[in-house]
């Protein structure tokens, strides 16, 4: 955990050096929160993107919904969904999935508007997703596009939260099982039938609240360096 | 953002009273909404404590212990808790525990207070005690009968072609096709035009007042022009049109067409909704076949009750009066199979028919009362053919039999009065479980064929018998307690299966009966001799058993079980199902849950009062 935490020291480190401006130099200069906080007390700031596929390398990202956490409750008056603007045409399946097209897509916000909301909102709250790896990279490689280097984050994962702790309990792990709708149902939490960007990230916001609140149930005072990734 | 694309949108448009919302105000809600999770068994409101959120249950469930008796509700998916507490400037006073892991949408106080100000609906909703929004909800489900009229139309009223002649033809004639067509009035047209209407009432003012000449033609007497009216009109239209210029006829009229004739006793036809003619056609029925046929109309006389709005306590008096009718006439007719009776008789009834609360799914439950004549040998096997016969007629007719077999065919309850007499002195001094739901049977009980001094008879020992004996009551008062409403939910845990049903929610045992149960307990103290649920409500207030309020809320609340029963009918009946008593909650709306959840409340209050009142330091 040292090391991880120098990780994100080294990164401020380098940003810094490249004299930021803007909402970026803003986003830089709040600290990030404590990790030994309970878990409860966190501002969170909770995100889905959908992406024409999962390598962000090749891929783009057709759309961003966030909303956030605050005092143990998501607040909907702090949510956002925007499309973003790519330059990729849309492959067929996935406009079957999400069910925006090409055309809705030019309307969108640039990268470049879409990563100064995403300072703006995140600033001084920990990131949260379902299964972080598609987020936070596709982040911090139009970061470094856009930047020139990583940006220091805190991330919350609810897939991971949940693999751990069928790992500590040595459950075989079903692929399935740690899908957001399979585990909302686990914590009886609705069903949703959407699939949109913002839908999901205040379907995930839901499921960390009942994770967060499940283990403290269970005795444990809950840090926020117990379920961070 | 577009709040309204989202799903919790969708679910805030289904939750009432928020769906009287306007778009503006739903959006503004939903956009001030917090969301938040608790855990199975976690306090979500602590006594004592503060609390600035309208609670919207959005899934899971919650229940409330009432600081002030101790009563406990529960609250589920689209129920609302927390708003008791911002009345009180945030003093939490009851405890607010999760049933179940739940998901909660959370109305700022603010966001609540310009809504208790803006919308009429919302205060309604938040302000009102729980009887007193059972009593809105009433008024919203019936409607009176004026309304019906403003609903149909002329058209919906027109079946035959009117009579037409022509203006030559004479008054004798004209007189002569009336009769032999059986119309009251007939209409003069020349060209397609109509010029004069002829009704009977011509025969009598002008005709005969002043001894006209026959053989003129009719145009002498007829009214010129007379008022028509359109397909289009309402009935209400129709009726003051009628009312105002005193005429029982009114020609129907598009574009210059003659279409038909609305008369003064269509409109009373609509008015009454066929039971009436049902009974009549009954009543003039003279085979089995015949009264079979008829009682097959009763599922869609009961729809047409329900739909035109009628309340619940008429539309059951009106199934009953058909259910009586037919049970009449089926004791007539195996009467004139089987000769007169030899010895004087009461066929009495009991059980809904005798209450008057039939709807679609009743059985049978009857007796014989005979006169202590009575001479097994001699007597016995007229009787015993006469129940058999009534019975199996009664079966055909769609009433199943007695599944306890309280019937007349039972050797048991087709005895002389004496062994009557001995069975209600049996059931009133040692009350047995048995012997109480007898005497629940058999204290709703009616004379609907025979010799009513016979009946009375009996029915005046049995009164003198439950005056003698006030222990009584409270074997009945702790029976009464006996079906539990379901308190709060209406889920999982309070659904019981029923054989082919899903889970489901038996309206009657667990609503109706109750309610019926704590009326005939009051009903006996007070000595009425009424039967009727709600006649026994009154009568037990008029004799100063129960407070105006009490006989307000139990009657309340049996009308709008009965009418969610009715309702439950028709669409098993529509879905051409057998109907039942078994309430899906799915088909109910958050509003009718929210309404029977308030009527079962109240139903369980006043058992706890009955217990208090009959049962203290007893049992």
């Amino acid at each position: 955990m040292f090391g991880w935490k120098s990780k994100n020291q080294k990164r401020l480190e380098k940003a810094l050096s490249l004299h930021p401006k803007g909402q970026l130099k803003n986003f830089l200069m709040t600290p990030l929160a404590d990790q030994n906080r309970s878990a409860e007390h966190i501002d969170y700031f909770v995100i889905d993107f959908e992406t024409t596929g999962l390598d962000y390398k090749k891929d783009h990202i057709i759309s961003m919904g966030f909303t956030t956490i605050k005092n143990g409750r998501i607040q909907l008056q702090h949510s956002q969904h925007h499309l973003v603007k790519t330059d990729k045409k849309l492959q067929s399946d996935n406009v079957s999935i999400h069910q925006i097209t090409d055309d809705a897509v030019s309307h969108g916000i640039t990268v470049k508007t879409m990563m100064n909301l995403l300072l703006q909102n995140l600033s001084g709250k920990v990131m949260v997703a379902h299964y972080k790896n598609i987020e936070e990279n596709f982040i911090q490689s139009i970061s470094e596009t856009l930047y020139g280097h990583k940006l220091p984050l805190l991330v919350v994962d609810t897939l991971n939260i949940e693999r751990r702790i069928r790992q500590k309990l040595n459950q075989p792990i079903y692929s399935n099982q740690l899908r957001l709708f399979n585990l909302r149902e686990h914590y009886h939490l609705p069903r949703y039938h959407a699939h949109n960007a913002l839908e999901d990230a205040i379907a995930t916001a839901e499921l960390l609240l009942a994770q967060i609140s499940h283990r403290q149930r269970q005795g444990y005072q809950v840090k926020l360096k117990d379920i961070l990734s | 953002m577009e709040i309204e694309q989202l799903e919790i949108y969708d679910f805030l448009r289904t939750c009432h009273p928020l769906n009287k919302l306007d778009t503006t105000q739903l959006t503004s809600l939903a956009l001030g909404i917090e969301i938040s999770y608790k855990p199975r068994n976690a306090v979500v409101l602590q006594p004592g404590n503060q609390n600035q959120w309208l609670y919207l249950i959005r899934s899971g469930a919650v229940t409330r212990t009432d600081h002030q008796d101790g009563l406990v509700a529960q609250f589920g998916e689209g129920d609302f808790f927390g708003h008791k507490a911002i009345e009180r400037n945030g003093l939490i006073k009851n405890k607010v525990t999760c049933l179940e892991d739940s998901l909660f949408y959370l109305i700022p106080e603010a966001i609540y207070q310009d809504l208790m100000k803006q919308s009429e609906s919302f205060r309604n909703y938040f302000s009102q005690q729980k009887n007193q929004r059972l009593k809105s909800a009433l008024s919203e489900l019936t409607t009176n009968n004026e309304n019906i009229l403003i609903k149909s139309r002329v058209a919906d009223f027109l079946h035959h072609k009117p009579l037409t002649i022509a203006p030559t033809t004479s008054i004798k004639a004209t007189a002569q096709l009336m009769l032999k067509k059986n119309q009251t009035a007939v209409l003069i047209t020349e060209d397609n035009q109509i010029k004069g209407i002829v009704t009977d009432r011509v025969f009598c003012t002008k005709v005969t007042a002043n001894e006209m000449n026959i053989n003129q033609s009719v145009d002498m007497v007829m009214t010129a022009n007379p008022v028509c009216i359109s397909p289009q009109q309402t009935g209400l239209e129709a009726m003051l049109q009628m009312t105002r210029l005193n005429i029982r006829h009114l020609p129907v009229v598009q574009d210059g067409k003659l279409l038909g004739m609305l008369t003064a006793t269509d409109l009373i036809h609509h008015q009454s909704h066929n039971p009436i003619y049902l009974v009549n056609a009954i009543h003039k029925a003279d085979s089995l076949e015949e009264i079979e046929q008829l009682s097959q109309q009763l599922p869609t006389a009961l729809c047409k009750l329900v739909d035109a709005g009628l309340n619940a306590n008429d539309i059951a008096y009106s199934i009953s009066s058909i259910g009586r009718a037919i049970m009449q006439k089926v004791i007539k007719l195996a009467i004139g199979n089987l000769g007169e009776p030899p010895i004087e008789y009461a066929f009495v009834i009991a059980g809904s028919l005798a209450r008057n609360d039939q709807t679609a799914h009743s059985d049978q439950d009857n007796g014989l009362l005979l006169s202590d004549e009575f001479d097994e040998a001699r007597h016995g096997d007229y009787f015993k053919q006469l129940a058999q016969f009534v019975s199996d007629s009664l079966s055909r007719c769609g009433y199943v039999y007695c599944p306890g077999d309280v019937m007349a065919t039972n050797d048991k309850w087709r005895q002389p009065i004496k062994i009557w007499t001995s069975y209600f002195n049996r059931w009133i001094n040692t009350p047995e479980p048995k012997a109480l739901m007898y005497s629940s049977i058999f204290f709703d009980m009616r004379c609907i064929y025979g010799s009513q001094p016979l009946f009375d008879q009996l029915h005046k020992k049995v009164h003198k018998l439950i005056n003698e004996n006030r222990m009584f009551l409270a074997f009945m008062a702790a029976n009464a307690q006996q079906n539990r409403p379901p308190i709060g939910l209406f889920r999982r845990f309070v659904l019981e299966k029923h054989g082919a049903e899903n889970k489901s929610l038996d309206i009657k045992k667990r609503g109706i009966m109750p309610c019926t149960d704590i009326a005939r307990v009051f009903a006996l103290d007070s000595g009425t001799e009424v039967i009727n649920t709600q006649d026994r409500l009154k009568s037990a207030h008029q004799a100063g058993i129960i407070s105006a309020e009490a006989a307000e809320d139990l009657a309340d609340s049996h009308e709008f079980l009965s009418m969610v029963r009715l309702q439950h009918q028709v669409k098993n009946i529509k879905k051409g199902q057998e109907a039942n008593n078994y309430v899906d909650p799915n088909e109910l709306s958050s509003l009718e849950r929210r309404h029977l959840k308030d009527a079962f409340e109240l139903i369980s209050t006043y058992q706890e009062v009955l217990s208090k009142k009959y049962n203290q330091g007893q049992m």
